[in-house]
This record gives structure tokens, C-alpha cells and sequence, in this order.
């Protein structure tokens, strides 16, 4: 019998692919954001209207990450930006190797923002990093006010917090500031917005915040 | 869940060691996983069987060594989290709850920097080979 040293992080060479792909991102000054949060959350309403708002002054492209349908693509597809489907079959999130192969097929010298819509989940997505500048981590209160201490990985690793749908909290009987406060019980001064699709302003801030991002990228 | 990509990657890492070493059969395959790296143990063992079905690691025992969380201060402080602490906060309903809990300096109290207790490392492998020697 022989013992043999292998000392591979699985995590790590997920890592490696992440940075390589932001390498390649900062050389083409494209910034990039992960949108990370559960089914029904509101990711792709945020990420909708993002879009809508800012494609006219910059170039966007998307990577959907989904695990079978193809229904968030299409709606990004119908605002006209180029979108890249990503289908993980069983996986519960997307990984660096995934976004390696996606942006191979995305013209990155014509676009300025890639946003990277991850799978439906708090939980897998945070352990694999995919090369993004920004990790986003959205969160409805219909969730609950307890959904952020029972996750507190995802909100600890997070850039950006987004509360959503804080039109109806009262109606569902949760205290969007007790989240808040939460989120920031686990990162203090982590940025956290509490939106509305309802509500312009809310909107307004949540787009303006990777808008500072992209004006950034391209300052760099 | 994400035992299935990770159960693969390991797999994928451990024959290729192991067609390099000349293994006729991978015996153990001994793994260190952080506290709070969102994996669970008997899942990804089960994920690794499947895989290594029909392969000369299909008899592999996965060992599982757990790595605590460890922390990393302004002040200086450079060690583990405070285990004292950790039984103190055991209402929590997970261990990984409880970690996230506790994640201040012990020395100050401040909010430390996370630098261990997330990692999968495939540590070492143990083979048969032809030629025992
Ligand atoms: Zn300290």
C-alpha cells in the first residue's frame, strides 16, 4: 500500500478559474456582477429593469444560470442583449469553469457590463466564485425575517444586499429593518438596499449602484 | 446540494493520481473539509461511490477530516474561533450557524477576517499497485 500527497483544494482551482476569468474581464474593462439570491426572489425583475435602464448608455450582456428551463434567458433576450444560457442539468449553482466557456461566446471588447445571474439558492453558489467584481445577494421578505441568520455564509461573502419586495412586507408580517439589521449583524457596513418594483427610487438606487461600478471599470 | 460537481472533481483528481502511480485499486482517499464549507460528508461519499462504480476506486473509503474555522485580526490575533463560545451558542440549530456567530476577534472583539474553515482539500490517497515493494 502506498500513501500519495495530493494537497488538491477543489475549492481553490475553482479560484483559479475565477481569477483567470476576471483577468480576462479587467483586460477588456467589462465590470461584472453575480446575482446571487433564492427562487422568487426577484433576480430577474432587478436585473430587467437594470437593463432597461441602462442599456442605452452602455453595452450589456447576460449569463443566465439555470437549472433546466430557459425561461429567464428569454426574458432578457427580449429586451435585446446579447444573453448566454447556462443549463447546470443538476447543479445547484454556476462555477468558474461554466463562466470560462460562456464568455468565450460573448463579444467582451462590445460589451461594458456582464451580469451573471446565478441558480436559485442561497446556499451552493457561495463557495464558488466566478470571476465577478461584484457579488450581489437579493432577498425578498417573503422569505422571512429569519431567512438571513439561517444563511449566513452567502450574506457574510456578499458586496451588495438587496431587500426586495419591501411593498408588501407588512402584508406577509416581517420587518424589513429587523433584515437589515441582520445582514449587518453578520457584515457591518456592507451596503444594503431595501426595493420595490413598485417604488422608482428603490429602483433607482439599486441601478445606480452597478452603474458606479461600470463607470469604474472603465476609469481603471 | 453540489456533492454531484464536487464528488466529480475528486474523482477526476484522484484517478488521474492514481493511473500515474501505476494503482491497481484506490484503498482511501482522505479528505480535509472546513467547518464551514457548505458540503456534507455522507453526501458526497454517497456521490463518490456512484461515480467510482466500476473503476479500481469503486471499494475507496472516503475519510473525512474536518478543519475549524480560523481567524485573522487587525489586532494581531491569528488563530482559531472561541470554542468556548461556540458551546455557549449552542441553541443554534447548526454548527455552521454557530460559527458564523462567533466570528469576532477572541482577543479584542472585534470583527475578524475569515482565513480558514471553507476548504475541500483532497489530501492523500492510498493505493495498491502491482508491484508491492
Ligand atoms: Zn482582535
Amino acid at each position: 500500500m502506498h500513501v500519495i500527497d495530493m494537497g488538491h483544494d477543489v475549492y481553490k482551482a475553482n479560484d483559479k478559474v475565477a481569477e483567470k476569468n476576471k483577468k480576462k474581464l479587467d483586460k477588456y474593462q467589462v465590470f461584472s456582477v453575480n446575482v446571487m439570491g433564492a427562487i422568487g426572489s426577484g433576480k430577474t425583475t432587478l436585473i430587467e429593469e437594470a437593463i432597461r435602464q441602462l442599456k442605452d448608455k452602455y453595452k450589456i450582456a447576460v449569463i443566465a444560470g439555470d437549472v433546466v428551463a430557459e425561461m429567464d434567458s428569454s426574458r432578457f433576450r427580449k429586451l435585446d442583449v446579447p444573453t448566454i444560457p447556462i443549463n447546470t442539468g443538476k447543479e445547484c449553482h454556476l462555477d468558474a469553469k461554466l463562466v470560462e466557456k460562456a464568455l468565450d461566446e460573448i463579444d467582451l471588447s462590445n460589451t461594458d457590463l456582464l451580469i451573471i445571474e446565478n441558480v436559485g439558492n442561497l446556499i451552493c453558489p457561495v463557495d464558488f466564485k466566478l470571476g465577478e467584481h461584484l457579488r450581489v445577494v437579493i432577498v425578498s421578505v417573503t422569505e422571512g425575517d429569519d431567512i438571513i441568520l439561517k444563511h449566513p455564509m452567502i450574506f457574510k461573502t456578499s458586496d451588495l444586499a438587496v431587500i426586495n419586495k419591501v411593498d408588501i412586507a407588512h402584508a406577509v408580517d416581517v420587518d424589513a429593518e429587523k433584515m437589515r439589521d441582520d445582514i449587518l449583524s453578520l457584515k457591518p457596513n456592507v451596503p444594503v438596499i431595501l426595493t420595490s418594483k413598485h417604488d422608482w427610487e428603490s429602483l433607482e438606487t439599486w441601478i445606480s449602484f452597478i452603474e458606479l461600478g461600470v463607470k469604474e471599470a472603465q476609469n481603471r | 446540494m453540489h456533492e454531484l460537481s464536487i464528488a466529480c472533481e475528486i474523482f477526476e483528481q484522484v484517478m488521474s493520481t492514481a493511473k500515474e502511480h501505476g494503482a491497481t485499486e484506490v484503498k482511501h482517499v482522505t479528505l480535509q473539509m472546513g467547518r464551514l464549507s457548505h458540503t456534507n460528508p455522507e453526501q458526497l461519499s454517497f456521490c463518490f461511490n456512484v461515480l467510482a462504480d466500476e473503476s479500481i476506486a469503486k471499494d475507496a473509503d472516503l475519510i473525512v477530516e474536518m478543519i475549524p474555522p480560523s481567524l485573522e485580526c487587525e489586532c494581531g490575533y491569528k488563530g482559531a474561533v472561541d470554542e468556548k463560545k461556540i458551546r455557549e451558542n449552542c441553541e443554534f440549530e447548526s454548527e455552521l450557524l454557530a460559527y458564523a456567530a462567533v466570528m469576532e476577534c477572541p482577543v479584542c472583539g472585534k470583527p475578524a477576517q475569515l482565513t480558514g474553515g471553507r476548504e475541500l482539500i483532497i489530501k492523500s490517497i492510498e493505493i495498491e499497485t502491482e508491484n508491492q515493494d
